[in-house]
């Protein structure tokens, strides 16, 4: 058993056939492609920090199953000290990313099936939690890479999976043989979907009864027949292709890299599956995993902004605006917003508590807090750094231009600020700061892990307002006057 | 058990109830009634030596209660944290009835 390096990871992406398209395309070899290269680094950084001593306290931990260390993307949470550290370690990679790197949507989707797999097993006498503890034993052995795929494309929202025109538009069961099942349907945003080892399917909604057919969680090769893959448009995508300077972040991306999930009758052994019907654990399965991944969206996001304030402080001195004290207070701003968001993520984690599984979950309140206040705060940061930028961020000539013979020396000459610091300098600044801040980056923000509403309603579930109406009424006087109110 | 053999001794431990979602005081209510009227236990001060039983009251999931020193302060303890009693759920209304029952098996089971 032995954790892989980056470059392990890309020789073994090298060897699976998934079936992927992009532009119109069907791609051989996206390992090495550069509309899905940073996607690919993003995630590699995973497995290089993780051998790293450096970082090894935060990416690495000890398997509860083998007593093995194994990278902590591939780890069941046993304590609160797991879950903080998975906060501090996205803020770590995050930092050095300045982008997704995709590997936490699979490792949430392992510790939501693993704790209710246990539970379903406990009510109905299955045994998929033990399937799933194969599964999660030769996920860690192997180092491998598993997307969470849980959003279905959904079609009319008036409507519950079985009621759709289309039976196809949430992922079901369409037959049950003796070694497996059939599975049709197709899951949307699945961040690091093409450049995964394999996908972890969830269900996306509560179930009934009549939905249980799509009550069906399974793990399944990238590779595996049946299973297309359509990658999915970025803001000024055509510049992974035609530049480097101009991508701003051309090493990582901008977002993780999403797909649309096809699964065009795909057979999964039984070994595999981990529901198959028990639709009434559909909507606690949704909870537990959005928990863990809104908790998330403070430690990953909070690094990309440690990059973004790094970037808009440099840029301000560059263009001799860092004195400014209106500059300093937006910076500071900055600073303060993010830091609020690593506090949530962190007491998030800190009030999280043991399931009967044994594994480990965020406050289901506090990480949705998390992640909504992310769908307000990483815009103001954007717009923040976008304010100090100024409007050269939208109108900068492009990196041919500059290297151009005839005008290269006029975008040089009258695009430079501080006479200290080459025009180079200012323009990669500006173009980090916008692939960080313009376009699919901030969308990620508002509906990674679920749009705001998804979190209000998380929120009113768990507020408890009838609590709080008790200590208004002790405190106005309004009947009883207990001395306290527990 | 006559109330003439040895009561067994039960301390109650509250998490601290910083914003709980139970009402923890219901169930001390209830453990106090039943143990005034089967007189097999008795609720005493956690400060106490040998006791037999610990019932730590935590107000939500996170059960900050249920700590080691507390838990060695008895030879046997029961947790409940939030709507669950030992990890089981359990609705809030079902709690006092839940947490005596889970206390009956420990001192009679």
């Amino acid at each position: 058993m032995t954790m892989m390096t980056g470059q392990q990871y890309r020789e073994s992406l090298r060897r699976l056939k998934p079936e992927v398209y992009y532009q119109g395309e069907k791609i051989e070899n996206l390992a090495d492609h550069p509309a899905f290269l940073p996607h690919v680094n993003a995630a590699a950084l995973t497995y290089d920090m993780a051998l790293a001593p450096e970082f090894e306290e935060l990416l690495t931990a000890t398997s509860h199953l083998t007593g093995e260390k194994i990278n902590r993307f591939t780890h069941i949470h046993h304590s609160h000290d797991d879950l903080v550290k998975k906060v501090k370690m996205l803020r770590a990679l995050g930092q050095q990313t300045g982008s997704c790197f995709q590997r936490c949507v699979g490792f949430d989707g392992l510790n939501s099936v693993y704790s209710i797999t246990y539970d379903i097993d406990q009510k109905m006498s299955t045994d998929y939690h033990k399937r799933l503890i194969n599964v999660l034993k030769m996920i860690q052995s192997k180092d491998l890479m598993v997307s969470g795929a849980m959003t279905d494309v959904k079609g009319n929202r008036r409507l519950s999976p079985s009621q759709q025109a289309d039976p196809d538009l949430y992922v079901h069961v369409v037959e049950k043989k003796k070694d497996g099942i059939v599975v049709r349907g197709a899951k949307a945003h699945i961040t690091g979907g093409v450049n995964s080892h394999g996908h972890l399917v969830m269900p996306t909604s509560a179930m009934k009864a009549e939905d249980a057919d799509y009550a069906v969680c399974f793990y399944v090769p990238v590779d595996a027949h049946g299973v297309v893959h359509i990658f999915g448009r970025q803001t000024n995508d055509t510049r992974k292709c035609e530049c480097f300077m101009d991508q701003g972040n051309c090493e990582y991306g901008i977002v993780g890299g999403e797909a649309l999930i096809v699964f065009d009758n795909v057979f999964v052994p039984w070994e595999h599956v981990f529901m198959c019907g028990e639709y009434e654990f559909a909507y606690e399965l949704v909870e537990r995993f959005a928990t863990a991944h809104r908790q998330n969206y403070g430690g990953c996001k909070t690094g990309l902004a440690d990059a973004l304030i790094g970037a808009t402080y440099a840029l301000a001195q560059v263009q001799g605006t860092d004195r400014a004290s209106h500059t300093r207070d937006k910076l500071v701003e900055m600073v303060h917003l993010t830091e609020t968001l690593y506090c949530c993520s962190i007491a998030c984690s800190c009030q999280g508590y043991a399931l009967p599984a044994g594994s480990y979950m965020a406050d289901p309140l506090l990480a949705n807090v998390t992640k909504l206040n992310v769908t307000r705060e990483v815009y103001e940061i954007a717009r923040l750094a976008q304010d100090i930028a100024g409007g050269i961020l939208a109108t900068a000539p492009s990196e041919m231009d500059w290297k151009d013979e005839r005008v290269g020396k006029y975008v040089d000459k009258y695009l430079k600020g501080i006479a200290e610091v080459p025009t180079e300098t200012r323009l990669r600044l500006l173009r980090l700061i916008e692939g960080m801040t313009c376009g699919t980056a901030l969308v990620e923000s508002m509906h990674g892990a679920g749009s705001p509403q998804a979190q209000r309603i998380m929120i009113e579930r768990q507020a408890n307002f009838e609590r709080k109406k008790r200590l208004a009424e002790k405190l106005a006087k309004i009947g009883e006057q207990p001395l306290l109110v527990c | 058990m006559s109330k003439k053999s040895r009561q067994f001794k039960v301390a109650l431990k509250y998490c601290g109830s910083c914003n709980p979602r139970v009402d923890l005081r219901r169930i001390a209510r209830h453990l106090a009634k039943v143990a005034e009227e089967r007189g097999d236990f008795q609720l005493v001060p956690l400060s106490e030596s040998d006791i037999d039983v610990v019932v730590i009251l935590c107000g939500c999931p996170r059960a900050c209660g249920n700590k080691e020193e507390v838990k060695a302060r008895a030879k046997r303890s029961l947790v409940t944290a939030g709507e669950s009693v030992n990890r089981r759920a359990v609705p809030e209304a079902e709690l006092p009835i839940a947490v005596e029952q889970e206390l009956d098996k420990i001192l009679n089971g």
